[in-house]
C-alpha cells in the first residue's frame, strides 16, 4: 500500500500538471468559465426556490435556498466525479500504453478537478449564507475541512471503481447515469432530510450520502458542529468505499491493460 | 547491475470475437449460461526464456505480428506476463508508440513537460533540458501551438526529442530510427549512438537489419511468439534473411 502511494507521489508532477491543464481548459483562462460552471446549481436553486416552498407550504425561502444550493453543489461533485471517473482510464490510455504508472493517478486527475470545482462552489454557498443568514456560528466552518477530506477520498474511490468497471463493461457509464438519477432523489438534496418520515425516511437515513450532505449543512446552515455520530458514520462509509477501491486497484492494476 | 530475466514467460490475450460485452449482456449471458460472443485466445508470446545482462545490446527481428513489439511492452511492464516470471533490475526508459501520449489541447512546451514528468523528471530538472529538447526537435515557433495541429512527423520529432533527453539505464527501442524526414533520421541515428553508448542495457526492435547489425551485439529472431533463433546479430540476420528470401517465391 505505502509502496503504491509512493509510486503515485513519485509521478506527482505528471498528474498535477494534467489537472492544471484540465482546469485551465475548463476556465479558458478567465473568470467567465468559473461563473459558467457555477451557473447550473445557482439557476437550479432559483427554480426550485420558486417551486418547492409552494409544495411544502411552510418553508422559508431564506433557509431553503442555501440548503438546496449546498445539496446541489455536493451532488454535482458526486456525479461529475463518478461520470468523469468512468472515462478516466480511457482518457489515460495513451499514457497507460507507454508507461507503467500506477492506475490510481488517472481517477486522481478526475477527482482533483471536481474537488476544485466543489471548493469554488462552497465559496459561493458561504457567501450566500452570509447574505441570507448572517455570520453566526462561523467557527463551526472548521468542520468543513475534515468533511472535505473525507469527500475527497470518497470521490477518488468512486472515480477509480467507476473507471475500472467501465473498462470491463462499457455500458456502465450509461447505467451509472441512470443510477445517479435514482440516487439523486434518494438523497436529501432538494428536500430537507427531516421532511420524509416513516420507512422511506429510515431508508434515506441509511444512505451514506445523506450523512455527507448533513455534514456540510450542519455548519453551513445552522452554524453547528456535526455530531460525533455523524462523523463516525461518514468515516466508516469512507473506509468501506476506499477499501473496495484499493482492492480493485491492487487486483486489476496489471490486468486492466487487456481491457483498454 | 542492470539485467532482465525472462523465465518461461508467456503472454496470452483474450479478446472477444465481436464487440465488447456490456454489463447487461454479461448478466443475461450468465443467467442463461450461453455465450454468443466467446473469447478468442491469442498467444502473443509463448515460453520465452531469455537473460539479458549489463552491456548487452539485443536486437529483435521477425516479421510483422511476430510478437516483437509485444515483447518490448512486456519488458517495459505495460503487459504483465500471463505465465512465467519476468525479473527486471534497473530503471527502464522506452521509445515506442511515439505518436501516442500527447495531450492534443496542450502546447508543445507543455507536452514536453508532461512527458518529462512521466519519465521521472521534476520541474527543476526539466527546465535545464527544455531548450535542448526544443532545439533538437527543430520545431521552433510551432511549440507554442496546441499539439493537435501537428503533423505526425512533427509529433514524432517532439516525442523522440523528449524521450531521448534522458540518460537511460535500460533502453527499449521500437522502430524509432525511421522517425521523421531524412535530415531528422540522421540526427536520430546520431542521438541513438550516444544513447546506446550511455545505456547499460538495450533491447531494440527493428526491421532495419543493417541497424541491428550496427548497434547490437546479440540478436534474437521471434516468430509466432517464440524465439526461433538466438545468437550473434550476423548469424541471426543471415538465417532470417535466408528464410525470408525463401518465403517470397513460395508466396508468389
Amino acid at each position: 500500500m505505502s509502496q503504491y502511494m509512493a509510486a503515485i507521489w513519485k509521478c506527482r508532477y505528471f498528474w498535477l500538471s494534467l489537472v492544471q491543464m484540465d482546469l485551465r481548459g475548463r476556465y479558458r483562462r478567465s473568470m467567465l468559465g468559473l461563473g459558467w460552471s457555477l451557473l447550473h446549481p445557482i439557476v437550479l436553486t432559483m427554480v426550485l426556490c420558486v417551486v418547492f416552498p409552494r409544495i411544502f407550504g411552510d418553508m422559508d425561502v431564506r433557509s431553503y435556498a442555501p440548503m438546496v444550493l449546498v445539496g446541489l453543489c455536493f451532488w454535482s461533485f458526486i456525479s461529475t466525479t463518478t461520470l468523469g471517473g468512468c472515462q478516466c482510464l480511457h482518457h489515460g490510455e495513451r499514457y497507460i500504453r507507454q508507461y507503467p504508472a500506477p492506475m490510481a493517478i488517472y481517477p486522481l486527475r478526475t477527482v482533483l478537478g471536481s474537488s476544485f470545482h466543489f471548493g469554488m462552489a462552497l465559496v459561493v454557498v458561504i457567501v450566500l449564507r452570509f447574505l441570507l443568514i448572517g455570520f453566526s456560528g462561523v467557527a463551526s466552518f472548521a468542520s468543513l475541512v475534515p468533511t472535505f477530506l473525507l469527500l475527497f477520498v470518497v470521490g477518488w474511490s468512486l472515480a477509480l471503481i467507476a473507471g475500472f468497471v467501465t473498462a470491463y463493461f462499457p455500458d456502465v457509464q450509461h447505467l451509472s447515469e441512470v443510477g445517479l438519477q435514482i440516487l439523486f432523489y434518494a438523497t436529501p438534496i432538494i428536500y430537507p432530510a427531516d421532511k420524509i418520515q416513516g420507512k422511506l425516511g429510515a431508508l434515506i437515513n441509511l444512505n451514506p450520502l445523506t450523512t455527507f450532505v448533513e455534514l456540510l449543512r450542519e455548519p453551513l446552515l445552522h452554524g453547528h458542529w456535526p455530531s460525533v455520530t455523524q462523523f463516525s458514520f461518514a468515516l466508516r462509509a469512507t473506509y468501506v468505499i476506499a477499501a473496495i477501491a484499493a482492492m480493485t486497484a491492487f487486483r486489476l492494476q496489471k490486468k486492466i491493460i487487456f481491457q483498454l | 547491475m542492470t539485467s532482465i530475466e525472462l523465465d518461461n514467460v508467456s503472454l496470452m490475450f483474450r479478446v472477444r470475437q465481436n464487440r465488447r460485452l456490456g454489463l447487461k449482456d454479461f448478466i443475461v449471458n450468465q443467467m442463461f449460461r450461453k455465450s454468443a460472443n466467446p473469447f478468442m485466445e491469442i498467444r502473443a508470446l509463448s515460453n520465452i526464456n531469455l537473460t539479458i545482462r549489463e552491456g548487452d545490446r539485443l536486437g529483435i527481428v521477425g516479421h510483422n505480428g511476430a510478437g516483437k513489439s509485444t515483447m518490448l511492452k512486456l519488458l517495459a511492464g505495460i503487459y504483465p506476463p500471463t505465465a512465467g516470471k519476468l525479473t527486471v533490475s534497473g530503471q527502464i526508459s522506452s521509445l515506442f508508440d511515439l505518436q501516442l501520449g500527447f495531450e492534443p489541447e496542450a502546447s508543445g512546451w507543455e507536452n514536453i513537460a508532461y512527458r518529462g514528468y512521466l519519465q521521472g523528471e521534476t520541474p527543476r530538472t526539466i527546465k535545464s533540458k527544455l531548450t535542448e529538447i526544443a532545439e533538437f526537435s527543430e520545431l521552433g515557433e510551432f511549440l507554442n501551438s496546441p499539439v493537435r495541429h501537428y503533423s505526425s512527423g512533427m509529433l514524432v520529432r517532439l516525442a523522440f526529442s523528449v524521450a531521448s533527453a534522458i540518460d537511460p539505464e535500460i533502453l527499449l527501442v521500437d522502430e524509432v530510427l525511421s522517425a521523421g524526414d531524412m535530415a531528422f533520421q540522421k540526427k536520430c541515428r546520431q542521438r541513438m549512438h550516444e544513447m546506446i553508448a550511455k545505456a547499460h542495457l538495450i533491447v531494440m526492435v527493428s526491421h532495419d537489419l543493417e541497424a541491428v547489425k550496427a548497434f547490437c551485439n546479440r540478436a534474437i529472431w521471434i516468430d509466432h511468439g517464440q524465439i526461433c533463433l538466438a545468437g550473434s546479430p550476423h548469424e541471426v540476420i543471415a538465417a532470417y534473411t535466408a528464410a525470408m528470401s525463401g518465403a517470397v517465391p513460395k508466396a508468389a
